[in-house]
C-alpha cells in the first residue's frame, strides 16, 4: 500500500478528508486497496461456504479475480478514469474464477461502461456507474438468485442513489455504499433460505463488502495490510497456546471484549506485544477475543488496557505454570502402554482405538501397534501406515475396530510394500473378538480367515447420547435421551443409562449368550458403571460380566455380548 | 429410470423430470442468459410449444445420469469459468434432488448473447 496513504489524491481536494473526484491512477489505488483489504479478510469470506460444490471458495475466487484485474493495470500510468476502468473490467474478465468471480467481473464491467472515457469520475458519475454495474451483473443470468452478490450490489447502488442528494464529496458517498452493503450482506439469509439454514450470510455479497470497505479506509486513510491476523473466533485454538509457554511468561490471559470505536488493529498488536508473547486476537460479529502470556506481575495490565478501549464481558486468567505441571503430572500418572513385541517373520498386530483404557486392552492381547482414532477422528492412511511401517515384521494384520476406517485401511494395504491384511472389524468388540485368536508365530493365511471368521462370533453394542431428535428404524429419538446401537442398528432411545443398557442386552438376545463385557468411556463415573454392572449382574445371574475401562470418547458404554 | 432399493416397490423418475431440474438449475446459474435447441428440428418445434427442458438431454447408463446442456452465455463474462460452474451446479441440483450420481454433464456452448456491447 502506499506510504502516504492520508493523501490519496492530488486532484480537487478540499482537505485531505473530502475528496471529489477520482482518476485514473486513484482508481487503480482504489483498486489495490479493495484487493488488500479482501486478502486480508479472506479467510472470513471462505468460511461462509455452504454449498459443497457450486461455490468452491469464494473469498479465494474473488481475490483472485481481484488479483488478476489489478495486475492488468499494476504497471499502467494512465490518467483517464474510463480508460482505466476499461483495463480493470479486462483484467478481471480475463482472470475470473468461480461463479462470484465471473460476477465480479460483470460488475467491473459495467462500472467502466458508465466511465466511459471520461477524465476523472465524480459523484455523479459514481452513482450512475454503480448503477450500471448492477444492471451488468443483473443481465449476465434469466433468473438472478436474490440473497447473494447480485442483492447487495443492488442494494449498493440503490444506497449510492439515495445518498448522493446528501453530498458530493467521494468518500462520504462511499461511506453511505459500504453502510448499505453491510446492511445488504446482514439480510441476505432473510431472502436465501440455504443461507438461513446454515447460519451465514452469503459469502460473495461479503466479499464484495470487503473490496467496497477496503476503498473505503483507504480514504479514510486507515490501514490495510497488517502483520496481525485476526481469525474468526471460531477457528481460535486456545487450548494449544499452553504448549507454547516461554520461560518468564506465567500467566495466560483472555479477554472478550467490544471496543468503542472500531480496533486499529496494529496499534493493538503492537501494543499488546510490548506486554507479552503468544498473542491471538478473533474476531467474531464485532466482538473481539484476545489472548495473551505476560508475567506475573503484569498479569492486570492487559485487562486495564482493553477497558480502555471498549467493554469488556468476559475475562479469564490461569497460571501456566501450574496447568504445565498439572499436566506433566497427569501424564505420568496414566499407566504406560506396554505393546506386544513382534519379532521379524512374526505377524504384527496394529489396531485403531478410540481410547486409552481400550489401547491398553488391546496392547494386552497382542497389537504391537497401536493408531489412535474413531468415530469422529477417523486416522488417515499415512498414520496406518506409518504404524505399519514402524513394525520390524512384514506381515501385518490391521483391525480397523469403525466402519469408517475399513477404507482408510485397505488403502493402506494397496500402497504398502509390505504384506498387510485388513480384519474388516466394525466395531471395538468385534476387534477384541478377533484378537483373541490371534498367535504372532501362525501362518499368515490361517490367521486372517481365523480372525475373519471371530468377527461373527460376537455381536457389539454401544451406548450414547442422542445429538439431535430423530426416528430411525422405527425408534422414536429425542435429543438427550440414551440411545442404544446393536451392530451399528438403533434399537432403544431411553432416558436412563440403565435402562437402555438393559434393552440393548435384551434386544441383543444375552440370555442365550455366556460373556458380557463392558468397556465404559471417559465420560461417565466409576460409581455408575459399578451400579449399573450390579443391574445387569442381577439380571443375568450365570452370565459372566466383564466390566472394562475403555476410555473412549462419545459412547458411555461399548459392550461386547458373545 | 428406476430405484429397486425400495422395500415396497420400485421408483421411477422419467427423463423429463430430470431434465427440468437441470433446465431449471442452468437457468439460474450466473452467465447462462437461455438454453438453445440442440438442433434444427428441434428448434422448430420449440417455436409452437414452449418447453421446459429445452436444450437439456439427459441419459442414464451404469446406474448414473450422463446429462448435455445446450446453452447460450451471455457476452462479456469468461465462458470457460461459466461452463464449469454450470455444470457443478446441474450436477449438485440433480444428485441432490433424485440421488442418483450423475457422472458427466457436457456443456456445449451454442452462442453469445451480446446484451451491452462495449
Amino acid at each position: 500500500m502506499s506510504n502516504e496513504p492520508n493523501q490519496p489524491f492530488a486532484s480537487d481536494q478540499a482537505s485531505p478528508s473530502s475528496c471529489r473526484s477520482i482518476d485514473g491512477q486513484g482508481l487503480k489505488d482504489l483498486v489495490e486497496a479493495g484487493m488488500s483489504w479482501l486478502k486480508v479478510n479472506q479467510q472470513i469470506v471462505n468460511e461462509l461456504n455452504v454449498f459443497p460444490v457450486p461455490d468452491g471458495d469464494t473469498g479465494t475466487n474473488m481475490l483472485l479475480t481481484m488479483q488478476a484485474a489489478y495486475n492488468e493495470i499494476a504497471p499502467s500510468h494512465e490518467k483517464n478514469a474510463g480508460k482505466m476502468a476499461h483495463a480493470i473490467a479486462q483484467g478481471a474478465l480475463m482472470g475470473a474464477r468461480g461463479n462470484s468471480g465471473v460476477i465480479l467481473s460483470q460488475i467491473w464491467r459495467g462500472f467502466a461502461r458508465a466511465l466511459d472515457n471520461l477524465d476523472e469520475m465524480d459523484a455523479d458519475l459514481f452513482v450512475r456507474a454503480i448503477a450500471e454495474a448492477k444492471n451488468t451483473a443483473y443481465k449476465g443470468v434469466v433468473r438472478p438468485v436474490e440473497g447473494t452478490i447480485l442483492t447487495v450490489v443492488k442494494d449498493s447502488a440503490a444506497a449510492a442513489e439515495k445518498a448522493r442528494s446528501e453530498t458530493d464529496d467521494l468518500i462520504l458517498l462511499l461511506e453511505k455504499v459500504v453502510e448499505g452493503a453491510d446492511i445488504s450482506v446482514k439480510h441476505t439469509p432473510e431472502l436465501l433460505p440455504v443461507l438461513k439454514q446454515a447460519g451465514v450470510v452469503d459469502s460473495g455479497g461479503k466479499g464484495f463488502f470487503f473490496i467496497l470497505e477496503g476503498m473505503l479506509r483507504y480514504l479514510k486513510g486507515l490501514p490495510l495490510e497488517s502483520s496481525t491476523i485476526v481469525q474468526p473466533l471460531s477457528m481460535m485454538q486456545l487450548d494449544k497456546a499452553v504448549e507454547e509457554i516461554e520461560p518468564g511468561q506465567e500467566v495466560e490471559v483472555v479477554i472478550d471484549f467490544r471496543p468503542h470505536t472500531d480496533l486499529n488493529l496494529e496499534n493493538f498488536y503492537n501494543d499488546l506485544s510490548e506486554m507479552g508473547t503468544s498473542i491471538q486476537v478473533g474476531e467474531g460479529d464485532g466482538m473481539y477475543r484476545m489472548h495473551i502470556h505476560v508475567t506475573n506481575e503484569r498479569r492486570f495490565d492487559p485487562i486495564n488496557y482493553v477497558m480502555g478501549l471498549g467493554t469488556w464481558s468476559k475475562i479469564a486468567m490461569e497460571n501456566l505454570v501450574a496447568q504445565m505441571e498439572e499436566q506433566t503430572a497427569g501424564a505420568k500418572a496414566a499407566p504406560k502402554l506396554e505393546l506386544t513385541q513382534v519379532e521379524e517373520g512374526q505377524v504384527g498386530i496394529v489396531a485403531i482405538s478410540p481410547g486409552a483404557g481400550l489401547s491398553r486392552v488391546f496392547a494386552s492381547l497382542g497389537a504391537a501397534a497401536i493408531v489412535e482414532g474413531g468415530q469422529t477422528m477417523n486416522p488417515s492412511t499415512e498414520e496406518i501406515l506409518s504404524a505399519c511401517d514402524s513394525l520390524p515384521t512384514d506381515k501385518i494384520i490391521i483391525l480397523p475396530n469403525n466402519k469408517n476406517i475399513i477404507l482408510a485401511a485397505q488403502n493402506a494395504v494397496s500402497v504398502s510394500p509390505k504384506k498387510l491384511a485388513v480384519i474388516p472389524s466394525r466395531s471395538i468388540p468385534q476387534g477384541v473378538s478377533a484378537l483373541f485368536r490371534y498367535a504372532p508365530d501362525a501362518d499368515f493365511d490361517d490367521l486372517v480367515s481365523e480372525m475373519n471368521s471371530a468377527l461373527t462370533d460376537v455381536l457389539s453394542g454401544e451406548v450414547t447420547i442422542a445429538t439431535r431428535t430423530v426416528e430411525i428404524n422405527g425408534v422414536n429419538v429425542r435429543e438427550g435421551e440414551v440411545i442404544a446401537l446393536l451392530d451399528g442398528k438403533l434399537v432403544a432411545s431411553r432416558s436412563q443409562l440403565d435402562d437402555a443398557c438393559i434393552e440393548l442386552l435384551e434386544k441383543a438376545g444375552a440370555e442365550d449368550k455366556e460373556l458380557i463385557t463392558m468397556f465404559y468411556g471417559n465420560n461417565i463415573h466409576k460409581d455408575e458403571v459399578n451400579r449399573i454392572a450390579g443391574l445387569i449382574r442381577d439380571r443375568y445371574p450365570s452370565h459372566e460380566i466383564e466390566i472394562k475401562e475403555g476410555g473412549q470418547p462419545h459412547y458411555q458404554f461399548i459392550i461386547a455380548i458373545e | 429410470m428406476s430405484d429397486s432399493n425400495n422395500p415396497l416397490g420400485n421408483i421411477f423418475v422419467s427423463y423429463r423430470a430430470i431434465a427440468t431440474v437441470a433446465y431449471q438449475s442452468a437457468l439460474s446459474s450466473y452467465g447462462v442468459v437461455g438454453l438453445a435447441a440442440k438442433n434444427l428440428a428441434e428448434g422448430l418445434v420449440q417455436v409452437l410449444v414452449k418447453d421446459p427442458t429445452l436444450g437439456v438431454e439427459v441419459h442414464f447408463a451404469d446406474k448414473a445420469i450422463q446429462i448435455d446442456l445446450y446453452i447460450i452465455i451471455e457476452y462479456g463474462t469468461r465462458i470457460k469459468m461459466v461452463a464449469s460452474s454450470v455444470s457443478e451446479s446441474v450436477k449438485y441440483q440433480v444428485e441432490k434432488t433424485f440421488g442418483l450420481p450423475v457422472t458427466e454433464v457436457n456443456v456445449h456452448v451454442r452462442g453469445l448473447r451480446i446484451s451491452n456491447p462495449d
